[in-house]
């Protein structure tokens, strides 16, 4: 692996250069309105140091956590960042839903190799089986012949690159330092402590912890959201109703709109 | 003080996380079509997920599930009503483009409009298309196969 | 009428034309031709109020024979506090509390001019009934005539400085929309302009006196009035005061008042050097000429003089001075009065001319020559308002018209208007026994008597010895300058007393006589211009030319009666001036003791009416029976006639030394504030528009720059806090 070729460089030099990699592919492989020649070589030049800067963050996830030791996770996880850049640089917007797609499997891989048993599951089922097919469904409906004008071109691509990148080196910084040091940020206070004490289930993180893997994952999850967090679950049952009711109005007074303007149901 | 130290995967899942977020924050700054800035927004979404369940992993409780549980509601009622915007929107412009809602602009300032764009040699792709929602099927079948816009 | 409590009648007075004016205001639209109702009753109720308190006052004062000191005479009623401040809330050396009631008192003084205010109110109400008939500003007019009416009456009745200091201003903004009732036409609005601009000076001098005598004596009340601890405030004009000779600041102070009030009178009473608005007030309606720019507001000033004479008898200088200035403006004014063309400006020019009169008659510090002022005002109400009344009627007749030399031969059209206006000119000009003829004779009286203190003494050599001496030690007294120096309670006299001598005052004599033979003169030149010669009407008159119609005609006839009439039995009766001698302000021991017997002045009125005459004759050789548009005999004054025709210069000048200076002053004034001032503000309203033009363009109404701004910035923000972080 390229990473493994990375070992002697510092994580600072690994940061510094993974973000500015990442700002100068994002840069590259976002539709800049070029013609195809260019454009072409462009997203080569974008694709390739889009490689650089996913091996600069093994090597940075190597040195600071576990990835590469866990197979299946860095498969995965490539998956999902990989698919998920693709679907922010495509031009079609069919790919890049079909890439998107992708991304959730990844993601649904990732969550599952991270104890999320049944979130998993439900990214694949809500997101892929349900989200993003009315997301087709509305590109299909709304779809101009060709490749529009503003597929080809992208809004202050160089900032928005740069923003990006720096956010993801700031989050970096952060997260390595809760590797270098967990005591600076992720101390447990008492209190919770105390009630966490009180779980009968002793999880592998120490005493009053519960164990995530456990057989009985789902139905504990169950437990817990209709438990403490019941009236948060009603809370949700309501928005999902008002956004039903409030997607068939603004439907319904369009398609009045429409009525008004659309001749050929004017004279049937 | 209990002190946890983090459990394998918890610093490689936020970093994910992280990336994910970045890459769909980008996308939604930088693209302009309306669908994709959605898709983008839905990425954000994912890194945080992610994260969530890492973080879950890290103190070794419920919450980050049962929060992306939740992201997972939101994210379908913001996809619905998103959706109906999107389509009312292109039902007025014949366009997904974000830029061509600018009315909210100072006064006297001119409508910011692209430039003229080379020619791009790339073959665009074709999909099947979809009857527009709430019209009844053509009589102009030519027209409803091969319009140019809906 | 129980007249131990006048008050009601006293409130009423000024109350009821107020009220006429509100209604007139408020029922202007709904009155339409009727508007004049509620002026003629209003003022018409508050004229029998005061006839009703000049008869209760008239009882109080009886009793009091010529010969013995009068008693003061006054009452006041206090209606409500205006305005107060304790000692406690006041600083300085010796904090006196401050309090401003608002007081009407009645005098003799007081009843005598509200009833020529009301009176001649009254009938300038009726007289333009006919003659702004048809006005569109008619309900204006007679609101602002009863306005008017009311503001003088508390004028006159006002017991405190302030409050004269209100009306003051009050009779000014009245003076001001009358002159400028026509506002659409320039003239009106420049004259209006004028006067009230030239006002603003005398209006100036008022308030500066009215703050050095609350400087120097602590009040401003004229009562005595009671303080809130029970101690007595001695009013300035108050029985306490006026009890004690020394009670008076002479010296600097008292001086500095004295001519700050002359300052004011000559404001108002149109006296040099302040006389110019005057003239140019003319092209008012001519009622409202005739009620204040003739019989009423001009005498404001010589009211307020004869109220302060207690003030000015301590300072002989400036009390000289205002017979100085009396003297010259009648003389003055007289001479510019013999070639004016325009009726009603020569009527204007008499008017300053006979205050003058009255002024210099002030002047002289006795008993005689305030109550001769007062007389002659009286009398001058009626004859002046008359002619003004006449000259309105010609005006009328001709179609606007007013410039003699375009019309002659009247009286064979208009034979009321022309039997009155010869009453109200032979009462101007003096001729016995109309009433001209006895108020200037008395102020030719008091003038002489000052100029020949001794020879003046002789005629009375038939009166007790005891009188007679105590009238020449008097004269003595305020004649001489260190005796005024004794009197004044200042400890030194002002440098001004020096004009207080006989030599003055034989000049002043006969500079009034005078300007007795041109009064003569101008105004039967005007008689004989207007009313002889062969019938001549211009062109604007059209089918106006005839006689006024009884609404105007009555008032004249009134008026013309009055001229006739009133001199001779108010002298005859000796009734005004006994009357008038109960005024407090004039029973202080310097004024009372100059008090002598009312005698008849041959010699003086023979010297009057030879004067008279002689103004008289010469008008007739040159104006009788000839048309008046040919030539004048005035020709033969040369240069000087032209010097007249123009007004001495006077305008000319004034614009020379104070407007062309100040125009210049405000051109360069307004450049600044043009340029500099506003540049400055324009500079600063500049910084933020530059910046809001360059912060503008991102407003670019492209959502996703704005979300991409958000993101810079909250990346901005989280950076700080990783920075403060890491350390």
């Amino acid at each position: 692996m390229i990473a493994s070729l990375l070992p002697s460089i510092s994580p600072g030099t690994l940061l510094a250069g993974g973000v500015t990699a990442t700002a100068a592919s994002l840069w590259m492989l976002l539709p800049r309105g070029r013609s195809g020649r260019a454009e072409r070589s462009s997203r080569w030049l974008g694709g390739l140091l889009g490689l650089a800067a996913l091996a600069a963050f093994i090597a940075l996830g190597r040195r600071l956590g576990s990835v590469g030791e866990d197979t299946i996770f860095l498969v995965v996880a490539l998956v999902a960042v990989v698919s998920g850049a693709a679907t922010v640089v495509s031009r079609s917007p069919v790919y890049a839903a079909i890439w998107f797609a992708m991304a959730l499997a990844g993601v649904s891989g990732v969550l599952l190799v991270l104890g999320g048993q049944f979130l998993g599951v439900a990214t694949i089922v809500v997101y892929a089986g349900a989200i993003l097919v009315m997301f087709l469904f509305v590109l299909m409906l709304a779809q101009p012949a060709g490749l529009a004008p503003y597929d080809r071109v992208s809004n202050e691509p160089l900032l928005a690159a740069v923003a990006g990148a720096v956010l993801l080196g700031i989050l970096s910084l952060s997260i390595g330092r809760l590797a270098a040091d967990p005591a600076s940020c992720c101390a447990v206070p008492a209190t919770k402590a105390a009630l966490l004490a009180t779980d009968p289930g002793a999880g592998p993180n120490g005493p009053g912890t519960v164990d995530l893997l456990a057989a009985d994952h789902v139905a504990r999850l169950g437990g817990e959201l209709f438990g403490r967090h019941l009236l948060a679950v009603e809370v949700a049952g309501v928005l999902l109703l008002v956004a039903l009711v409030g997607s068939i109005a603004i439907v319904s007074r369009g398609a009045a709109d429409d009525e008004a303007t659309d001749s050929r149901r004017a004279t049937p | 003080m209990n002190v946890v130290t983090p459990a394998p995967l918890v610093v490689d899942g936020l970093l994910v996380g992280a990336i994910l977020f970045a890459l769909g924050l980008v996308g939604l700054l930088a693209r302009r079509n309306l669908i994709v800035m959605f898709l983008c927004a839905e990425l954000m979404l994912q890194g945080i997920s992610v994260s969530l369940v890492a973080w879950s992993r890290h103190h070794g409780d419920w919450g980050g599930h049962v929060l992306v549980i939740f992201v997972l509601t939101v994210a379908a009622c913001e996809a619905a009503v998103a959706l109906v915007f999107v389509l009312q929107a292109f039902a007025r412009t014949g366009r997904l483009d974000s830029a061509a809602w600018q009315s909210l602009r100072e006064a006297n300032l001119p409508r910011i409009v692209d430039r003229e764009l080379p020619a791009t040699d790339a073959v665009p792709p074709r999909f099947p298309r979809l009857t527009p929602a709430g019209v009844a099927p053509a009589t102009d079948e030519d027209a409803l196969l091969e319009r140019e816009q809906v | 009428m129980n007249f131990s409590d006048p008050s009601t009648l006293l409130v009423l007075v000024p109350l009821v034309p107020l009220a006429a004016a509100v209604l007139t205001v408020a029922l202007g639209r709904v009155l339409g031709r009727r508007s004049w109702l509620p002026a003629v009753a209003g003022i018409g109720a508050a004229f029998v109020c005061a006839v009703m308190l000049l008869s209760g006052m008239a009882r109080e004062v009886t009793g009091v024979g010529h010969d013995q000191p009068a008693r003061p005479v006054e009452f006041v009623t206090t209606l409500w506090e205006w305005a107060g401040v304790d000692a406690a809330g006041m600083s300085g050396a010796a904090p006196q509390a401050f309090s401003i009631p608002v007081s009407l008192r009645l005098d003799p003084l007081t009843a005598t001019l509200l009833v020529i205010i009301t009176g001649v109110g009254l009938l300038v109400a009726i007289y333009s009934i006919g003659y702004m008939h048809g006005d569109p500003g008619e309900p204006r007019f007679f609101a602002l005539v009863s306005a008017f009416v009311f503001s003088m009456s508390m004028l006159v009745a006002a017991s405190n400085f302030l409050l004269v200091y209100v009306f003051w201003e009050a009779v000014g903004a009245c003076s001001y929309l009358l002159i400028g009732f026509w506002f659409s036409k320039s003239a009106a609005a420049q004259a209006a302009k004028k006067a009230f601009l030239v006002n603003r000076v005398g209006d100036f001098g008022l308030a500066v006196a009215t703050f050095l005598l609350w400087m120097t004596y602590g009040t401003l009340n004229f009562h005595d009035s009671v303080a809130a601890d029970g101690t007595l405030v001695p009013g300035i004009l108050g029985a306490t005061r006026l009890a004690d000779a020394s009670a008076y600041a002479g010296g600097a102070v008292g001086t500095a008042i004295c001519l700050l009030f002359l300052l004011a009178a000559c404001g108002k009473s149109a006296q040099l050097p302040l006389h110019v608005w005057l003239p140019d007030a003319m092209e008012g309606p001519t009622p409202a000429s005739s009620l204040i720019h003739a019989a009423t507001m001009v005498t404001a000033g010589i009211y307020l003089v004869a109220r302060t004479a207690p003030l000015f008898v301590a300072c002989p200088g400036a009390l000289t001075l205002v017979s100085i200035v009396g003297a010259t403006t009648a003389l003055v004014a007289a001479l510019i009065g013999t070639v004016q063309n325009d009726l009603k400006r020569v009527l204007a020019y008499s008017t300053i001319s006979q205050l003058g009169y009255m002024f210099a008659s002030l002047g002289t510090g006795t008993l005689l020559g305030f109550t001769a002022a007062i007389f002659h005002l009286v009398t001058h109400a009626f004859f002046k308002a008359l002619l003004f009344m006449g000259a309105g009627s010609v005006m009328h007749a001709m179609g606007g018209v007013i410039d003699m030399r375009r019309f002659g031969g009247l009286r064979r059209i208009m034979p009321v208007t022309a039997a009155t206006f010869l009453a109200g000119a032979l009462a101007l000009a003096g001729a016995a026994p109309f009433a001209g003829f006895f108020s200037k004779d008395e102020i030719l009286a008091a003038l002489h008597s000052r100029g020949w203190a001794d020879a003046h003494a002789d005629h009375h050599e038939g009166l007790p010895a005891d009188g007679h001496a105590a009238a020449a030690a008097v004269f003595r007294l305020v004649s001489s300058p260190t005796d005024a120096a004794r009197i004044s309670a200042g400890p030194r006299a002002s440098t001004l007393d020096a004009l207080d001598t006989p030599a003055t005052f034989r000049l002043l004599f006969w500079m009034s006589l005078v300007t007795a033979a041109l009064t003569a003169f101008y105004t039967f030149r005007a008689v004989f211009m207007t009313f002889t010669g062969p019938t001549r009407v211009p062109e604007e008159a059209g089918h106006h030319a005839h006689e006024s119609p009884p609404s105007m005609t009555v008032p004249l006839a009134i008026l013309a009666v009055l001229s006739a009439v009133s001199g001779w039995w108010l002298f005859s009766t000796h009734s005004l001036a006994t009357f008038l001698a109960a005024t407090p302000s004039f029973t202080a021991p310097a004024v009372a003791a100059s008090a002598t017997p009312a005698v008849f002045h041959w010699d003086l009125a023979i010297q009057g009416t030879l004067a008279a005459a002689l103004g008289i004759v010469v008008a007739a050789l040159g104006h009788l029976g000839r048309r008046s548009d040919g030539p004048q005999p005035e020709r033969f004054l040369g240069p000087l006639a032209t010097l007249f025709a123009n007004r001495m210069y006077f305008d000319q000048v004034y614009a020379a030394l104070i407007v062309k200076p100040l125009q210049v002053i405000a051109l360069i004034a307004a450049f600044v504030d043009r340029h500099l001032v506003d540049g400055l503000v324009d500079l600063v309203a500049r910084v933020p528009l530059g910046l809001g033009g360059v912060v503008r363009h991102l407003q670019s109404g492209i959502v996703q720059r704005y979300a991409l701004a958000g993101v810079i910035g909250a990346l901005l923000i989280v950076l700080a806090v990783v920075a403060r972080a890491m350390g």
